[in-house]
């Protein structure tokens, strides 16, 4: 696969589209890789309007944030092989502009549900600092991915949750409850709970501070946790039998 | 004997003494329920502040609620070593719902204005309903490290 990266119109978003790891997708992504012009990748987008319907409406999104019904010039689209969601990985960029009608992207395939992978992809779009994702055990009946990520700045927090929000947005069914930014105020840490996943955004000092990482991985053997002195009742403590009612 | 004055009573408690020759009875409004101004809290986490001993123990002062009756995740002001803190309440001693803990001890944590927790980390036992409640709850829940 070639690296080619073509002219940066705006330097808006561009949504990862191989996050869905599927045998068809790599083969689709090679057969991109290797194309060059514009018109090419051009039909071949056509003939893929499923799997690049969320790419192409999210980076619509970014663009005018208006309703689908409107035509764009410019798109890019970026294939990126990850096999380890964790690693970083090599990317493969391609870029092409063009119109593109707005019917074939109306329809999303199944896969294109805001999983983990989704997540991490633009997470890592975003220039995230210090990606760490955590698989929560099951006897813990919290979620399932526990996700910190830092920032450069207040700025860049706020707008990776946004931009995370937005896409949820976009890639949620109808039965999927509404997600919210919690601490919209406190502008070194924000969280988003996503149900299945909890992603914080925290700056580099509170990340220092809070050690979320070891409390998720450890556990119970936590240093913060050992080092806490054991609980005394206090003075005025009186345990009281039930007298109401 | 007794009998129409217990009859009455539908609200509070009665008690009656065993006094044969005189039948007291006291009247006792129900319990206000939960935590209010002026109750002593116990402070969970392990922040400086919560921990250090003081000659008084934390008490509410204010309740941030339409009532002034604070249930689990509602916000309530302590005063701790002679100076205000906002903090949460992550359990009381009346029973809430059904299928909800209940807990021993008026449990808080203390948190800063921004919704920050003041702690790093919470021993106690937090109560899983708080992910489901309206509110900024998942910080507290990434710094528990028991839940119930």
């Amino acid at each position: 696969m070639r690296v080619k990266i073509m002219n940066v119109l705006c330097r808006s978003r561009k949504l990862l589209s191989s996050v869905v790891r599927s045998s068809v997708l790599v083969e689709q992504t090679q057969v991109l890789g290797s194309c060059l012009s514009k018109a090419r990748c051009y039909r071949l987008c056509q003939n893929l309007p499923q799997h690049f319907a969320a790419s192409l409406a999210s980076c619509q999104h970014r663009h005018h944030g208006a309703s689908f019904s409107c035509h764009f010039h410019t798109k890019r689209c970026y294939s990126e092989r990850n096999e380890d969601r964790n690693s970083a990985s090599t990317g493969v960029f391609e870029e092409e502009s063009h119109e593109i009608n707005d019917t074939s992207f109306l329809s999303q395939s199944p896969l294109e549900t805001f999983s983990l992978d989704v997540l991490v992809s633009l997470l890592r779009q975003e220039n995230a600092v210090d990606l760490c994702v955590i698989k929560i055990p099951e006897h813990i009946k919290y979620a399932e991915y526990f996700i910190v990520v830092s920032g450069v700045s207040p700025r860049h927090l706020r707008a990776m949750a946004l931009y995370a929000i937005k896409v949820y947005k976009y890639l949620k069914k109808d039965g999927d409850p509404n997600v919210k930014i919690e601490g919209k105020d406190a502008e070194d840490w924000m969280c988003i709970d996503f149900g299945k996943m909890v992603v914080h955004f925290m700056m580099p000092e509170t990340r220092e501070v809070y050690e979320l990482e070891k409390l998720w991985t450890l556990r119970g053997y936590d240093e913060q946790l050992r080092s806490m002195p054991d609980e005394t009742l206090p003075e005025d403590f009186m345990f009281d039998v039930e007298t109401t009612k | 004997m007794a009998l129409p004055r217990l009859s009455r009573s539908f609200t509070g408690l009665l008690v009656e003494t065993s006094c044969l020759i005189h039948q007291r009875t006291f009247r006792v409004s129900t319990v206000a329920a939960a935590i209010q101004k002026l109750t002593r809290v116990r402070v969970v986490d392990n922040s400086s502040l919560g921990n250090t001993p003081y000659h008084r123990s934390p008490r509410v002062i204010h309740v941030y609620t339409k009532n002034g009756i604070g249930k689990v995740g509602d916000k309530v002001l302590l005063a701790i070593k002679g100076q205000k803190k906002k903090a949460l309440i992550i359990g009381h001693k009346m029973p809430g719902e059904c299928m909800t803990p209940r807990f021993d001890s008026n449990n808080v944590v203390l948190i800063e204005d921004n919704g920050n927790p003041t702690g790093t980390r919470i021993k106690v036992p937090i109560p899983t309903q708080l992910r489901k409640m309206e509110g900024d709850y998942s910080k507290v829940l990434a710094i528990a490290s028991s839940f119930v």
